[in-house]
């Protein structure tokens, strides 16, 4: 299933986090802390959720802290790549977020974190997310947002103009916040929220940096990613422009944007506003002020 | 949590709560599951899912093109 105006190729993602599966576990701190975020809220949530869905479930992070935070009775650790999921506790699947095989009305969480980013066809998965929770189940889900990497976009892309006049794009674009919410709503996910963190990291350098990006399994998989390689003078001077941009201390900066996403499959029990004039007592009553209609208001003195 | 698709050390298998959820991904409809074959049959899609190590994998590239009216 290839089409051309895809953003992502998925066949290389599933390749680059296969390689990544074996070591994932020394370069998660990106996961852990999303996995940790997402717990607490769940704690902070008091209902059960007896059967679960992580999606894009990694090595297994986000579905250990899962049974911690919820006990579901049933926890489904679905992930894109054999290797990784092979890894997870509880029902394992492969399957792609693209097409998720789960029936209507069948889970009551779904949780996904740091692996919705990657989706071409977001909107497609929001909506199956959104059909395949019952009334009133939860989706709740961590993604890269757009100021990630936002140093390293920049000093890439002045190396590349230095060295061979031109740029491709060498890190992937993230959607932002605003995006976020406006897919929730259209998805159909009652009382939306999208929040975002901004995590800043230090690394020894931007070469050590790039080293930990492609060990995530995370590196550039836009299919219009540049396909030159990056020159040694190039990652030369881009070692430079970041060092002499980003600085911290004997260290570099980079900084990597959390965006939460949270939304409720509709249902009765949920609040929504009131029909327009159905209120049963008076604004101005409850402000102990007169009410004046609007024609009454401009006061003909001023004029 | 148990987790029961490692039942004995014989095969895995895979959880049965899990096949009650799982549809096939590009038609949404029920599948049938084959024990023996560990394989995981759309019929309205015409495939068959494979089952590995207890694990579905419900991608359609990597799914076996079934043939109603030739022999099963």
């Amino acid at each position: 299933m290839t089409r051309d105006n895809e953003l992502f190729d998925r066949a290389l993602l599933t390749r680059r986090r296969a390689r990544a599966a074996s070591n994932l576990i020394a370069h998660d701190f990106l996961l852990e802390r999303a996995a940790e975020d997402i717990g607490g809220r769940l704690e902070g949530i008091l209902r059960d959720f007896p059967v679960c869905l992580n999606i894009g479930a990694h090595h297994g992070l986000l579905g250990d802290t899962l049974v911690r935070a919820v006990k579901p009775s049933l926890l489904i650790q679905s992930e894109l790549c054999l290797p990784l999921v092979a890894q997870c506790h509880g029902a394992r699947v492969v399957a792609d977020e693209e097409l998720l095989p789960f029936a209507p009305a069948s889970l009551d969480l779904v949780v996904s974190a740091l692996a919705l980013h990657w989706v071409n066809d977001l909107p497609g998965a929001l909506i199956q997310i959104a059909r395949a929770l019952r009334p009133d189940g939860l989706f709740l889900a961590a993604v890269l947002g757009g100021r990630t990497l936002q140093e390293l976009r920049e000093v890439l892309t002045a190396a590349d103009a230095e060295v061979s006049g031109g740029a491709g794009p060498r890190v992937a674009p993230f959607a932002d916040v605003r995006d976020y919410g406006g897919l929730l709503q259209r998805a159909g996910f009652a009382l939306p929220v999208v929040d975002s963190d901004l995590i800043e990291v230090t690394y020894p350098s931007a070469r050590a940096l790039m080293d930990d990006i492609r060990a995530m399994g995370a590196a550039n998989v836009l299919k219009a990613r540049s396909k030159r390689p990056l020159l040694r003078r190039t990652l030369a001077l881009a070692e430079e422009i970041y060092r002499s941009r980003f600085a911290a201390g004997e260290r570099v900066r980079a900084s990597f944007e959390v965006i939460t996403l949270t939304g409720w499959a509709p249902d009765e029990s949920q609040q929504r506003p009131l029909a327009p004039g159905s209120a049963r007592s008076r604004l101005a009553d409850a402000l102990g002020t007169a009410e004046r209609s609007a024609g009454e208001k401009a006061d003909p003195k001023k004029r | 949590m148990t987790n029961p698709t490692t039942g004995g050390k014989s095969k895995p298998r895979v959880d049965p709560k899990l096949l009650e959820i799982l549809v096939c991904p590009l038609s949404k409809t029920v599948l049938e599951y084959d024990e023996e074959r560990q394989e995981l049959i759309s019929r309205a899609s015409g495939l068959a899912y494979p089952i590995r190590d207890g694990i579905p994998i419900m991608l359609p590239d990597e799914a076996r093109v079934i043939d109603d009216d030739a022999k099963s």
